[in-house]
């Protein structure tokens, strides 16, 4: 599996997106279950599916579904 | 008058929101009268709170001058505000003005905030009742907690005791104030005559830290899964100069996460309180004090100044033997009036004489230390706000037709349904109603609800 393909996998079994979801459309708050439950479950499943730690900053900073390939690619991850 | 907020330094900041809005404690003694010249009188209004000014301006103007809110979150389901306004009458609604609809008529507008009437008539209203506030806030369950202005005066004194309040404080308020735990930290500490600093921000909302940081809170409250999330956002090496104090309730913290936040507290010369309560006792019944934050690990402490705590047997019989379990009983001024579950019974007097069953199952050590070990009643604390079980099956049931059963732990509920369909359906349904995320939720097909004679569901069973 592709790191992109895991990277979507996690968002469509946590926030019950069909494949080939519009990621631009996926953020916090207005994605149904993204919400402060929602986004600690998706950041444990993301450490845990590329095995790295985030900061405190990208934490917070991952509120959207494209933010968050951009903070994946500051942790080596390429998408 | 209410919290003595007369006798504050006028001038002083009492409230300010991350919504940039200030109010001083003279600023709210004048909302308050005119809060009370536009509705006249005694009576019942409903306040849909967010954590903000408006919300918290219009909860004194209506207890300065003995008008009962009962107080819901704004973000409550519509279709059960709904039912509550049925079955309760409140004469008037103290609501956000996004929330205002074409026909009504605006009586009051500040803070954000607006008073329009309903055009129902209050039911008559017991003369100490002071406040009203849900049970199980979120699935919208019509049973209320009466409480009297006596109890609000000894919960503001006696937290404020034994927190050692002062008017330097700063506490970060998250916590809803329509959930009794956060209500407590703002009365607390409006009768120490101190700032506080409301946001309905989460701490995963970057503006949250920038709102704590800009205001220099001095203290954070808030329930388990909180700290959970602190834990995470790597909060031991965060750069928090003005914080003194971190308290927990609403829920038991596991004690690996009790322990490092007592380590952290002791290693930085702040204080880590966890406390006990529950709305019928108007919040706080037993206190850890920071001092015994490591040796009493897991503990919930003692009973508050003033309160009394003691165990009984299933006879009813007191347990004075530590290390033996029986439910734990409290007895205080806090403890409230009893329950409303229909418009008549706001004119109900005081049915518990300051004696209040918990419904926690409990043992001491030897040094009269209180521990919590099980749960008599069906309820569950997902993310630290309580659902009832029963409301929850009686939910589902009126919108799918099916048989339920409901169970489980603080962590997930096991929605037992005796059909194979709709699974994803109810469990979004419930996540709805209940405004709580569907991962706290489990739906499992059962043939058949398993039952003793009586047709009472065995829920052992399950």
């Amino acid at each position: 599996m592709s790191n992109l393909e895991k990277y979507n996998q996690a968002f469509c079994e946590l926030f019950s997106l069909e494949e080939g979801f519009d990621g631009v459309a996926v953020r916090i708050n207005d994605t149904e279950d993204w919400d402060s439950v929602g986004h600690m479950e998706l950041i444990t499943a993301l450490e845990d599916a590329f095995d790295i730690m985030f900061e405190t900053e990208d934490i917070l900073g991952l509120s959207s579904y494209m933010e968050g390939i951009e903070i994946l690619k500051k942790y080596g991850v390429e998408m | 008058m209410f919290l003595e907020l007369d006798k504050k330094d006028g001038k002083k900041i009492a409230l300010t929101d991350s919504g940039k809005q200030i109010v001083s404690y003279e600023e709210i003694i004048n909302f308050g009268k005119n809060f009370y010249e536009v509705i006249g009188r005694r009576t019942l209004i409903f306040v849909l709170c967010s954590n903000c000014v408006g919300a918290a301006a219009g909860y004194l103007g209506a207890m300065i001058h003995h008008i009962v809110p009962l107080m819901l979150g704004a973000s409550m389901d519509r279709q059960l505000l709904g039912e509550l306004v049925r079955v309760y009458h409140p004469e008037y609604i103290w609501k956000p003005v996004s929330m205002v609809e074409d026909h009504e008529r605006i009586l009051l507008e500040r803070y954000q905030y607006v008073l329009v009437a309903t055009g129902l008539k209050s039911y008559p209203l017991y003369e100490e009742l002071s406040l009203l506030l849900t049970t199980s806030g979120s699935t919208g369950s019509p049973k209320l907690v009466r409480h009297s202005y006596g109890n609000l005066e000894a919960q503001a004194r006696n937290i404020s005791a034994f927190f050692e309040l002062d008017d330097m404080e700063k506490p970060m308020l998250d916590l809803p104030i329509n959930y009794t735990y956060g209500l407590s930290v703002l009365n607390s500490h409006l009768y120490s005559g101190a700032t506080v600093l409301l946001t309905s921000m989460n701490p995963l909302n970057p503006g949250y830290w920038e709102f704590l940081k800009t205001n220099e809170a001095t203290s954070i409250t808030n329930v388990p899964y909180y700290y959970e999330i602190l834990k995470k956002l790597r909060f031991f090496r965060m750069e928090l100069p003005s914080l003194r104090t971190i308290s927990q309730g609403g829920g038991k913290l596991n004690e690996e996460l009790h322990k490092e936040f007592a380590e952290y507290a002791q290693n930085t010369g702040r204080r880590f309180i966890v406390t006990y309560g529950q709305t019928e006792g108007s919040a706080r019944m037993a206190w850890l004090p920071p001092k015994y934050a490591l040796s009493k690990c897991g503990s919930i402490g003692k009973a508050i100044p003033n309160g009394h705590l003691f165990l009984v047997d299933e006879s009813g019989n007191e347990i004075t033997e530590p290390y033996t379990i029986g439910e734990m009983v409290y007895e205080g001024p806090n403890v409230t009036l009893g329950y409303a579950q229909s418009g008549e019974d706001l004119i109900l007097g005081d049915e518990r004489h300051g004696i209040l069953y918990t419904g926690d199952m409990v043992k001491t050590d030897k040094d009269g230390f209180f521990y919590i070990v099980g749960r008599k009643k069906r309820f569950l604390k997902l993310w630290g706000y309580r659902v009832g079980l029963d409301e929850c099956e009686n939910i589902i049931k009126s919108a799918f037709d099916v048989e339920c059963a409901c169970i489980g732990n603080d962590e997930c509920m096991e929605i037992y349904v005796t059909t194979e369909k709709d699974h994803d359906k109810i469990r979004r349904y419930i996540s709805d109603k209940t405004n709580i995320n569907s991962s706290a939720f489990k739906v499992c097909y059962i043939e058949k609800l398993p039952r003793n004679e009586a047709g009472k569901i065995l829920y052992s069973k399950l």
